[in-house]
């Protein structure tokens, strides 16, 4: 440390600045004294590699369980990876004729599935490439096609970069040419897209970060706009990627979370009373978050909706615990969630964010702690066992095959332990006797109703006799008399005038 | 809805009911928790600004389950930390074990995460010395092999709380240094920009 304070101030020598590897840029030590691009690759090949080990891990440890799950039940239930096999990678076929591209591949491993795959299918090869380009035209006019919400997006991008002016446009203009660039790529894998994306904030955020002399906060107001507006256009195009088995993971997964629909609340030790009405509340409005993740396009978006579910999950705690919760409930509680919740697509989703997110966001804020948990969450839920839930391994069984159900247990034990003053246990129980009360009330409520109306009725068949009455009434004590009306003959009055002309006598002409 | 900028990733490890969560709140919030609180509702994620001289760094401090079901995926957890707060519990030798652990794994997998040794519950050792089990020359040794700092705090009384996240600050901004002394120089680092900027993806 002590060296670095004498460097204040002092000039710095030019090659300390460069880049480590040599490449002739401008290194920077918060990337390790390697310059953004070179950084950019060493960083995500290693972070890369690390979610790749994590879910081999994860699957493996899967395999081993489903190997001895298969062997201890014969073929039972083994149907699903023939379910989830037959169309998965129509895409590779549309590779064909971009094959200049895969020479840039550097991903050895997606290039040999790729010819293998070509191989395999070439009688499909028109098929699946006409329904490619009809959903993207890979003309520099992509913009035509887009549906009303991708139009709306762009008129707020618009108008967000009105207030900045000429650095508003360019800003623009590179974004625009980017998506253009990007549609041309589609036959690249998930993870060099996700690199293309990443390089892009990179860039963009340098920029911007000269541009405002270093103000970061109005750098990530723009970076939040870019990348809404980006993610948004390329969304279709690079969530769940046919070049993945995404959408493998997320079938297993959803099937995993079914065959798993017994795990209750206390076998995952989760600190959350459902019985209270305000507890069951968050509990659905968290499930409610996790689930409308899916609906979201851009990945700041859906890590708003884990956040928001978080949240609801800690009132949930915090209301039954009556303290904060930490980690130690939190996690737990989550599980259960996603459990309960089976979130759409939650591989495809987790995936999505991991590549396409600003990294900032994810690595260190308060969103990116949560996603970090859902991520644990989901990883724990494929590699659950019988000792992750404190269950003998025979128990454990027992329940995945469906021959027991611990959900009757307990609610026996809870029967006894509560005694005779509560009837009802099972929070579904709870909420039909709350229901069916609802409704009893609302009959009783509409048989008031109906009461009222036909009084009302009766009120207005008596109404007019009423007033007949009264007016026949008023009728009979002032009865109609016609006074006799002295008509006076105005003419009689003059009889006499000899003034007036004599009237005319009529004459006869004979003709 | 999460607009302060974090600088900073901690992540807090140890065994659970080393007091790892008593020791963020009693940072951050300055009490010990002994009885129902209502005013927070959630301790496991906290942004902390803390000053630096004339600087303000914000650390995102987080918090880990540390039940042993939960292991295998705690690297998923410290992947991208800047500092580790491993926790021991002083009145428990078991978890010192299990702080070992970490501190292995931490150095296999984060090499850029800097490691904070931290024995918890100081006050009760304070209290009767013979519940100490983990001695203090044994974990500073420890501390002193793997190049980690070393702390016995309380989060009871708050002794060395405070001094133990200003440390990390202070450390988080000192390897942060180097680049703010580039940029005082005054060489203009975006000179080439333009040229590598679209480098690999403009080339239509």
């Amino acid at each position: 440390m002590s060296q670095r304070t004498e460097r204040r101030g002092i000039h710095v020598d030019q090659s300390d600045l460069l880049c480590k590897k040599g490449c002739g840029y401008y290194g920077n030590a918060a990337w390790q004294g390697l310059c953004s691009k070179c950084w950019r690759e060493e960083y995500q090949r290693v972070r890369q590699k690390q979610i790749q080990d994590d879910w081999a891990l994860a699957e493996k440890l899967q395999r081993e369980e489903e190997a001895a799950y298969a062997s201890s039940h014969g073929a039972q239930t083994q149907s699903h990876p023939q379910s989830s096999a037959p169309q998965p990678h129509p895409g590779h076929a549309s590779m064909g004729p971009f094959s200049k591209f895969e020479e840039k591949k550097t991903n050895e491993k997606t290039r040999k599935v790729t010819t293998v795959k070509k191989f395999f299918s070439p009688s499909s090869r028109t098929a699946p490439k006409k329904e490619t380009q009809e959903g993207k035209t890979p003309s520099p006019s992509i913009s035509r096609h887009a549906s009303f919400e991708t139009d709306q997006v762009t008129k707020d991008f618009v108008d967000f970069l009105k207030n900045l002016q000429k650095p508003g446009r360019e800003i623009h203009k590179q974004c625009r040419a980017f998506i253009v660039n990007m549609s041309s790529k589609k036959d690249l894998s998930a993870d060099e897209l996700s690199e293309c994306v990443q390089d892009f904030y990179q860039n963009m955020a340098d920029r911007l970060m000269s541009h405002f002399k270093g103000s970061s906060e109005s750098v990530e107001q723009v970076m939040d706009q870019v990348e809404k507006y980006i993610m948004t256009r390329l969304y279709k195009s690079v969530f769940c990627p046919e070049t993945t088995d995404d959408e493998k993971k997320d079938l297993a997964t959803q099937k995993r979370i079914r065959a798993l629909h017994w795990v209750t609340i206390q076998m995952l030790c989760v600190s959350m009373d459902e019985e209270i009405p305000e507890v069951s509340e968050n509990v659905v409005k968290a499930i409610t978050d996790v689930i409308e993740m899916d609906s979201k396009r851009v990945p700041r978006d859906k890590l708003r909706c884990i956040t928001s579910c978080s949240k609801h999950i800690f009132s949930a705690i915090r209301i039954t615990k009556n303290e904060p919760a930490s980690a130690d409930d939190f996690l737990p509680a989550l599980i259960y969630i996603v459990l309960k919740a089976n979130p759409p697509r939650l591989q495809s989703n987790i995936q999505y964010i991991t590549r396409f997110c600003n990294p900032s966001r994810l690595m260190t804020g308060e969103d990116g702690y949560y996603f970090t948990n859902l991520c644990c969450a989901a990883a724990f839920i494929e590699k659950l066992d019988a000792q992750s839930l404190n269950l003998s391994p025979e128990e454990f069984e027992r329940y995945m095959s469906g021959q027991a159900s611990p959900r009757f247990n307990s609610s026996e034990v809870d029967w006894s332990q509560t005694g005779p003053a509560p009837p009802v246990t099972n929070p579904v129980l709870a909420q039909l006797n709350h229901n069916l009360e609802l409704l009893s009330g609302l009959s009783s409520r509409q048989e008031t109703l109906m009461e009222a109306a036909q009084s009302l009725q009766a009120d207005l068949l008596s109404w007019p006799e009423g007033v007949q009455r009264e007016v026949n009434n008023i009728l009979e004590k002032y009865p109609l008399e016609i006074l006799p009306r002295e008509v006076s003959a105005i003419d009689a009055n003059n009889m006499d005038n000899d003034n007036l002309p004599p009237p005319l006598t009529p004459q006869v002409f004979a003709g | 809805m999460s607009a302060m900028r974090v600088d900073a990733k901690v992540v807090m490890l140890g065994k659970e009911s080393v007091g790892k969560t008593s020791l963020v709140e009693r940072y951050v919030h300055h009490r010990f928790l002994v009885g129902p609180y209502q005013n927070t509702i959630g301790a496991a994620f906290v942004a902390k600004p803390i000053q630096v001289g004339e600087k303000v760094i914000t650390l995102g401090i987080w918090d880990t389950a540390g039940s042993e079901r939960y292991e295998a995926m705690s690297r998923i957890y410290y992947r991208g930390a800047r500092a580790a707060i491993v926790c021991y519990d002083l009145t428990d030798s078991s978890s010192f074990q299990r702080a070992r652990f970490w501190v292995k794994e931490l150095q296999n997998c984060e090499e850029h995460c800097k490691i904070y040794l931290c024995g918890t519950k100081n006050d009760l050792v304070e209290a009767d010395r013979s519940v100490r089990q983990i001695d203090y020359h044994d974990a500073q040794d420890f501390a002193e092999e793997i190049g980690a700092q070393h702390f016995e705090t309380s989060s009871k009384t708050g002794i060395n709380v405070d001094e133990l996240f200003q440390k990390i600050a202070e450390d988080y901004n000192s390897t942060a240094f180097q680049y703010m002394t580039a940029e005082e120089t005054g060489v203009d680092l975006g000179l080439k920009k333009d040229s590598y900027f679209y480098s690999c993806c403009h080339n239509n």
